[in-house]
């Protein structure tokens, strides 16, 4: 009995959301942009800080709006025991449960894998914490430039000869919400095929580990330690971002000898092109860092999407360095329905970032903005639990609803 | 963890059965996530083998890239250009469940392996095409690579944090950071399509832009720009948060330390020895007085004092103290590791030229239906015989 027909792969699965902040709600949000019915269950008592980042009225936080289209929302405070037994039975006309809270909270409210899978034996709970749920260091909380420096991945970003100082700042928490979404996807395959539901442990600092898997790999079998490298590729040369007019840059990957040629033409470097060092790749890489000056002093005269632009039409693959400035305004983003219109309470509509996939026949429909805090109590408590209207009433007076 | 404890569980997606024509990282992690997790996985190859073969690091003449994104999977070479073994492979796209590629639409037309023709031969088939900008896009962007797609979707630009005008945008870690992105949630989406074909019986295509899955996890930092609550601009900084929170070098490597609230500040104090300097500042910096010129102050003393310190020592004692500040580990510092070894995140496993080798894993634990890595990447055409021989019996 699903609120409304959505359509999408995971039209019929529903999932419970104990989640705060990034990490958990991202995963509530790719599972809901494909189609599953997702549930948050919120508290005045104790509020997700998305909804009051910013210092605004807590149903319209623009953080919060950002992550949480087609979420529903459902009230009940967890600090009362009445509420948690109300949790318990969402778990219960649940197939998913995730959580991103504090190690051991969930334990704490009877709200583990093994209390909960006595309730719904079938069910698939995740839980994404920084280091994941045990070991030594499983107590440990974090933020995301954290556990991308402990991952390993932050030692691999940075100017060459200098202190790796990693990814932006906001990067590691999306990623881990993603991944603990798909771990979800295949566990529901496990249950299809045996009954079985199951329990995922999440690291955050894994996540980001394994977005650099082959340099581990490699440092195993060839035993050589990758550092931060600035923007080296070892099989690629050009190969990074050259500066252009203003204060933009262009990326540029050369990897054979037909886009060597191609790039020296676009720039009219003829002197580069007959230059002996520049030859080969092997001399490109040998000689990188007078190549790049080189080529630093022909870039910057040009237009940076121009000159992109150019190359691509020369058989260069280039492209802009992209600020925010040029993300917002870019025409062939909007054309593509990378930015979507979705409804929202306050101005109507409200544009988001839609999904990076588009799949059909049977598209998952992303249509309706973030929701109020409890938006959704009616459905939940009367059309999922069952309670009648009167009981619902009794609860928000007694504030186990709030 | 109950009914069918073994030696080794069956994975998530086993009897599932996944074709993979991609030949860029991007689709090759995406058939790796589901053959780690269980999936059958036959990687079509050209007569002389995918791409990932023939790039480094080598040893022995292999490529540890081709051995980490392969692993788990069978190889079945076919000239898919000869009309013989593209009618091979059909038969397989027949029996298979899922088709995953990473090709641009010239290539997909060429080998009648566009969405069309597939819907049309194979509607129960799940069809996924990984691409730099999604279908449709101008044909030379979508030979975008890694590099040209961080740049494309803004991470790049704004990536490290405060990097000034004057130095370049970063690619990200290592070669390939976009493509494993565009991979999970290319994974994630195959396999949520093959649910509604447990239900249906019907298959459905799958476009993914690389790019749009950049812009997708900045969502909470670029939509309050474009819903105009937050000022989009040419500024580097537009993704940064403030605050004194970055990486330090100490004595024998880096730390990196993250700093918001007053509790973090006495605690660093207190792990500092309460340092003159440090009481100069408001105790609730951190909170109300959190401006460019405090954070340099602080950044200036910090260095000096940070400098002096062993990273494991100090993030030890901070981590007990309250304090944000972890260790930046290298990739040395990882497998003897006491968290990554309690989680096994790092499998010990065979590699017929490489011998043992520690391939680092997936990020999630699941309890009865762990990863694991069953098999090296194969051989060039290991599996052809056995395909052309199941191919007969059918």
């Amino acid at each position: 009995m699903p609120m409304r027909d959505r359509g999408g792969p995971l039209q019929g699965v529903r999932v419970l959301e104990i989640t705060k902040v990034w990490a958990g709600p991202y995963a509530g949000k790719m599972l809901a942009h494909l189609g599953a019915e997702v549930i948050k269950v919120e508290s005045m008592t104790n509020l997700d800080e998305m909804r009051a980042y910013g210092g605004v009225d807590i149903d319209s936080a623009p953080y919060f709006l950002s992550i949480n289209q087609e979420i529903l929302s459902v009230q009940v405070n967890m600090k009362t025991p009445e509420g948690l037994d109300l949790v318990k039975q969402m778990v219960a006309q649940s197939d998913i449960v995730i959580d991103n809270i504090r190690p051991g909270a969930m334990a704490r409210s009877g709200l583990d894998y093994e209390s909960l899978r006595k309730i719904r034996p079938d069910l698939i709970q995740c839980s994404i914490k920084m280091w994941g749920s045990d070991g030594p260091l499983g107590y440990q909380t974090g933020y995301a430039p954290c556990f991308a420096a402990l991952s390993g991945l932050t030692a691999l970003v940075g100017h060459e000869g200098e202190t790796p100082r990693g990814m932006n700042i906001r990067y590691g928490d999306s990623t881990a919400g993603a991944c603990a979404a798909l771990a979800c996807i295949a566990a529901l395959h496990h249950r299809e095929s045996t009954g079985e539901g199951q329990f995922i442990d999440l690291s955050a600092v894994e996540t980001m580990t394994s977005l650099v898997g082959d340099s581990l790999f490699g440092w195993s079998v060839t035993g050589e330690v990758p550092h931060s490298d600035g923007n080296f590729h070892p099989e690629m040369c050009p190969h990074g971002a050259y500066p252009c007019a203003g204060v933009d840059w262009t990326s540029i990957a050369v990897a054979n000898e037909a886009e060597w040629q191609g790039l020296c033409e676009v720039l009219d470097a003829g002197d580069l092109a007959a230059d002996p060092r520049f030859a080969t790749l092997a001399g490109r890489l040998a000689n990188r860092h007078a190549l790049d000056a080189a080529l630093a002093g022909l870039t910057r005269a040009h237009d940076a999407a121009e000159l992109a632009e150019k190359l691509r039409n020369a058989g260069v693959p280039a492209f802009k360095s992209m600020s925010s400035i040029d993300l917002a305004t870019d025409t062939f983003l909007w054309a593509r329905e990378a930015y979507r219109m979705v409804s929202d309470h306050r101005t109507g509509s409200r544009p988001i970032i839609g999904p990076s996939w588009r799949i059909s026949p049977d598209p998952p429909r992303v249509e309706r903005g973030a929701p109020l805090l409890g938006e959704d109590n009616q459905y939940v408590y009367r059309d999922i639990l069952g309670l009648r209207q009167d009981e619902i009433d009794d609860l928000i007076a007694r504030k186990v609803i709030d | 963890m109950t009914a069918q404890t073994t030696a080794h569980p069956a994975g998530a997606l086993a009897g599932l059965t996944v074709i993979e024509t991609a030949e860029r990282v991007s689709g090759e992690y995406t058939a790796k996530l589901l053959a780690d997790l269980g999936a059958t996985v036959i990687k079509i190859e050209a007569p002389g083998g995918a791409p990932t073969r023939r790039m480094g690091p080598f040893k022995a003449g292999e490529s540890a890239l081709f051995a980490y994104l392969n692993a788990n999977k069978k190889s079945v070479v076919l000239d898919l250009a000869n009309p013989g073994e593209r009618a091979l492979l059909d038969r397989l796209l027949a029996r298979a469940d899922a088709l995953v590629d990473d090709h641009d639409e010239p290539w997909a037309e060429t080998h009648a392996l566009s969405p069309a023709v597939i819907a049309q031969a194979h509607p129960r088939l799940v069809h996924c095409i990984v691409t730099p900008f999604g279908q449709g896009a101008p044909p030379e962007w979508q030979t975008a690579r890694p590099i040209n797609v961080i740049n494309a979707g803004g991470w790049a630009y704004h990536s490290p944090s405060e990097t000034p005008n004057d130095k370049p945008p970063l690619k990200g870690a290592g070669r390939f950071l976009s493509d494993y992105e565009a991979g999970i949630d290319a994974a994630l989406c195959v396999m949520a399509s093959l649910l509604r074909q447990r239900r249906t019986g019907m298959g459905q295509f799958i476009d993914i832009s690389e790019v749009e899955v950049q812009l997708n996890r900045i969502d909470c930092v670029l939509d309050r720009m474009i819903a105009g609550e937050a000022d989009p601009s040419a500024a580097r900084t537009a993704y940064d948060m403030g605050g004194p929170g970055t990486s330090f070098a100490c004595k024998d490597g880096h730390v990196f330390l993250f700093m918001t609230t007053r509790g973090h500040w006495n605690a660093l104090r207190g792990l500092m020895g309460d340092p003159a300097w440090a009481r100069e500042f408001r105790e609730d910096w951190l909170e109300f007085d959190c401006v460019p010129a405090n954070v340099a102050r602080f950044r200036q003393h910090f260095a000096a004092w940070i400098a002096g310190q062993d990273k494991l020592p100090i993030t030890e004692a901070a981590q007990k103290a309250g304090v944000a500040m972890v260790p930046v580990n290298t990739a040395a510092d990882l497998p003897r590791h006491e968290q990554f070894e309690h989680r096994g995140f790092f499998q010990q496993a065979g590699h017929p030229v490489f011998g043992p080798v520690a391939y680092p894993t997936a990020c999630y634990r699941m309890s009865a239906t762990p990863v694991r890595i069953a098999s090296a990447a194969p051989a060039l055409g290991a599996d052809n015989r056995e395909v052309e021989a199941s191919d007969a019996d059918a």
